[in-house]
């Protein structure tokens, strides 16, 4: 109890720590990490407000603003980008019943609802309230169990680290939506496009056609801003129906719930606290599916369910709750054990990995700054989030009326400019516009992209681990199985796979995500 | 996203032996993808004794894929599903020839250019061909994805040379003909806005090195 304690002091020492800088001849303390983090907030909302553009799209474009930063200041300028993300995808699905995720599906069920009613201020607040509350627990959550998952992780070898990577993968697919056998599919894809470039101990290039700008292999933030931000575009101007958007236009009066609603979203925003750390820390779990089981909960528990889709205030409370802890525990698998449990954390896996950061067990005790700072940023960036967005709720309004038209070559410019800059590239930018072809052909078919870029960043690691692996167990495949705990994890692997893929499961996994 | 919706809809087209066509084309893809990737890493060496080589990796993933990929194709083939949306082939092809487009003209021309005097001219070259190849194919439902892929691939083609100001200007007008709607005066008036927003912030409030103005 202690530790978390001063370990928590470390990462706030760290999160408030001033910078001297010279304003006209004064010299001022700029606590720069809460400037990051500030900026960061704000910035994923004002992207993540914008309907059909989710956390994955919006840090995929913002990524690259971040580089610039120092390692610290880029980590929690991205943890602020995600949480502004996920509260603007909330603010869209209760004004304008259009989610901008798939884990804010469920809070326009009750939500506009509830806007619908003259209630969207509310509906806002306890959104930002449950959010706030929910991050608070799961900040202590992460700080507790840091260290005793690290010190397992530890003790891993290259093996139990193979079986772990593919148990993550396996999640992924059985908790993402849609066909196991394509989402395994797309993991495939995105391993073997991640084995395009140098080979990792001879150095021989692979499947590069000579082309010497493929040498160090397919950019990251090529993929990801191709595949989630430019198809998104694409697909939104495919569809054309966003230009009927059913925005509240009644003004937005009362934004404080009264004593009665909080009293009632109470139970229901620890429940979906609950619902949601659990469910965060299991890789491949994230913020869908919490929010999905945190609603069910919420019904179950009621005592007049016919209430919820029509308006009940703990339809918001209980899966704002439980997306934003899970959003919050799901990066214990990503600093403990340095495997990205999802596709957001797939992408801060990518932003550390620009920054010479190898996310593994090793951060935590070889830079505590940026392990506790990391963490203590997170209750920053929730607690920006309520000061900062319920006032501007107005202004995210506004931005909700600038035509399509206007938004998305604003978009598709900041992109470009920020891709450019990376590498001061016009091939990484041109190779961009083949993934957003990709991406275009990937959403028609019905292939969901997410599993392609989880594979894509797991896919060096896999490599090298099983490469070492089998050179220590002198080529003997069975070290998998025979290892303890390797053995264990990939049986439980197996487990789930033919666990998802029998009919009678695979309906009721059906009827979870399209329950409406 | 809308998947679910989507899927409600299983229109099967009269005397095709192909229930889910999305499946169907979508598995035969990956299965052309996986032997692609055969074909790419078939130089690679593979297994050393017990120790994997460059190829393995590679070869196993692709193989694995092959196998995914067929089952994709037959689940396709024997089950219902919703048709794949029109203009889905064409557009796809149409983008990727706009993508081959750019890279074969800009590859092609530079010795011409070099030899002319002009470096970097290539790119340019190879943007002004994508403009006009996309002015005479856009059409239909294709035309979102071509002005967007075609604004992307200008960008690319014209930021060494001509500078930050020019690109973005030109690369904003073209994407902005993707929507039905264009309004010219607006899109004009938008687009300078835009540049000079982009201008102050990314040169001078983050402080990357962009050259403004075009390099003589």
């Amino acid at each position: 109890m202690f530790d978390i304690i001063s370990n928590l002091g470390l990462g706030f020492g760290v999160v408030f720590q001033p910078v001297w800088m010279d304003f006209l001849g004064v010299s001022l303390p700029i606590p720069m990490n809460i400037l990051f983090c500030l900026i960061g907030a704000l910035v994923g909302t004002l992207i993540g407000v914008l309907p059909g553009i989710g956390p994955v799209a919006t840090i995929a474009m913002l990524l690259p603003i971040t580089f610039g930063l120092p390692p610290v200041g880029a980590l929690i300028m991205l943890a602020g980008i995600y949480y502004g993300a996920q509260y603007g995808g909330s603010t869209t699905s209760i004004l304008v019943n259009l989610p901008g995720e798939s884990s804010s599906v469920v809070t326009t069920l009750d939500g506009h609802q509830m806007a619908r009613q003259g209630r969207a201020g509310p509906a806002l607040a306890i959104a930002a309230i449950g959010s706030f509350a929910a991050g608070c627990v799961s900040t202590v959550l992460v700080a507790a169990l840091g260290v005793p998952l690290t010190s397992i992780a530890l003790k891993f070898g290259p093996a139990e680290y193979f079986a772990l990577m593919v148990l993550g993968l396996v999640f992924a697919v059985v908790l993402a939506r849609g066909s196991v056998i394509k989402a395994v599919a797309m993991i495939l894809l995105g391993l073997l496009m991640s084995m395009v470039g140098s080979d990792i101990e001879t150095g021989q290039s692979r499947m590069t056609f000579n082309v010497p700008e493929l040498s160090d292999g397919i950019s990251f933030v090529v993929v990801a801003m191709g595949v989630f931000g430019f198809a998104e575009i694409i697909r939104n101007l495919d569809d054309q129906s966003e230009e009927k958007r059913a925005i509240v236009s009644s003004k937005l009066t009362g934004l404080m719930p009264t004593l009665h609603d909080l009293k009632v979203s109470f139970g229901a925003i620890v429940r979906g606290t609950t619902v949601g750390s659990v469910l965060g820390i299991l890789p491949g779990g994230g913020s869908v599916i919490a929010a999905f089981a945190a609603y069910t909960l919420e019904k179950k528990v009621a005592k007049d369910p016919h209430r919820f889709g029509r308006g009940a205030i703990e339809g918001v409370a209980a899966p704002e709750s439980a997306n934003n802890a899970a959003s919050q525990t799901s990066f214990i698998p990503l600093l403990t054990l340095g495997i990205p449990p999802n596709p957001v954390m797939a992408l801060m896996v990518g932003a550390m990995t620009i920054h010479g950061i190898v996310p593994g067990p090793q951060v935590m005790t070889k830079q505590p700054d940026l392990f506790w700072g990391m963490i203590s940023s997170m209750w920053v960036g929730n607690l920006m989030l309520v000061i900062i967005n319920l006032p501007l709720v107005g202004l995210w309004v506004r931005l909700l009326r600038v035509p399509y038209r206007m938004l998305f070559p604003a978009i598709l410019i900041f992109c470009n400019i920020g891709n450019y800059s990376i590498n001061n590239a016009p091939f990484d930018v041109a190779m961009t516009a083949a993934f957003a072809v990709m991406g275009y052909w990937l959403i028609k078919h019905d292939f969901e992209p997410a599993p392609m870029l989880l594979g894509f960043v797991l896919g060096p690691l896999m490599e090298e681990n099983l490469r070492r692996a089998m050179l220590i167990a002198r080529g003997d495949p069975t070290t998998f199985v025979t290892r303890p705990i390797s053995g264990s994890l990939l049986a439980l692997a197996v487990f789930l796979l033919v666990l998802a893929a029998l009919p009678m499961i695979r309906t009721k996994r059906d009827v979870v995500f399209t329950e409406g | 996203m809308s998947e679910g919706a989507r899927s409600s809809g299983a229109g099967r087209r009269d005397g095709s032996f192909i229930g889910s066509p999305r499946d169907f084309w979508g598995g035969l893809v990956l299965v052309a993808v996986a032997f692609f990737a055969l074909y790419a890493s078939y130089d690679l060496p593979g297994m050393r004794g017990f120790a994997f080589g460059p190829g393995t990796a590679p070869r196993m993933f692709a193989v694995l894929l092959a196998c995914f990929g067929l089952i994709v194709m037959a689940t396709g083939a024997f089950t219902k599903g919703p048709d794949i949306d029109p203009g889905t082939f064409r557009g796809t092809l149409l983008g990727a020839a706009l993508v081959a487009i750019f890279v074969l003209v800009s590859k092609f021309t530079e010795p011409v250019f070099v030899s002319l005097g002009y470096r970097n001219a290539e790119t340019i070259a190879a943007a002004v061909v994508v403009f006009l190849v996309t002015l005479a194919l856009a059409r239909g439902a294709s035309r979102g994805l071509l002005f967007v892929v075609a604004s992307i691939l200008i960008f690319a083609g014209t930021i060494r040379t001509l500078g930050l100001i020019l690109a973005s200007f030109i690369s904003i007008v073209v994407c902005a003909h993707a929507t039905h709607e264009v309004r010219w005066r607006e899109t004009v008036i938008w687009a300078a806005a835009l540049t000079a927003f982009c201008t102050f912030l990314f040169p001078y409030a983050l402080n990357l090195p962009f050259p403004l103005w075009p390099r003589y």
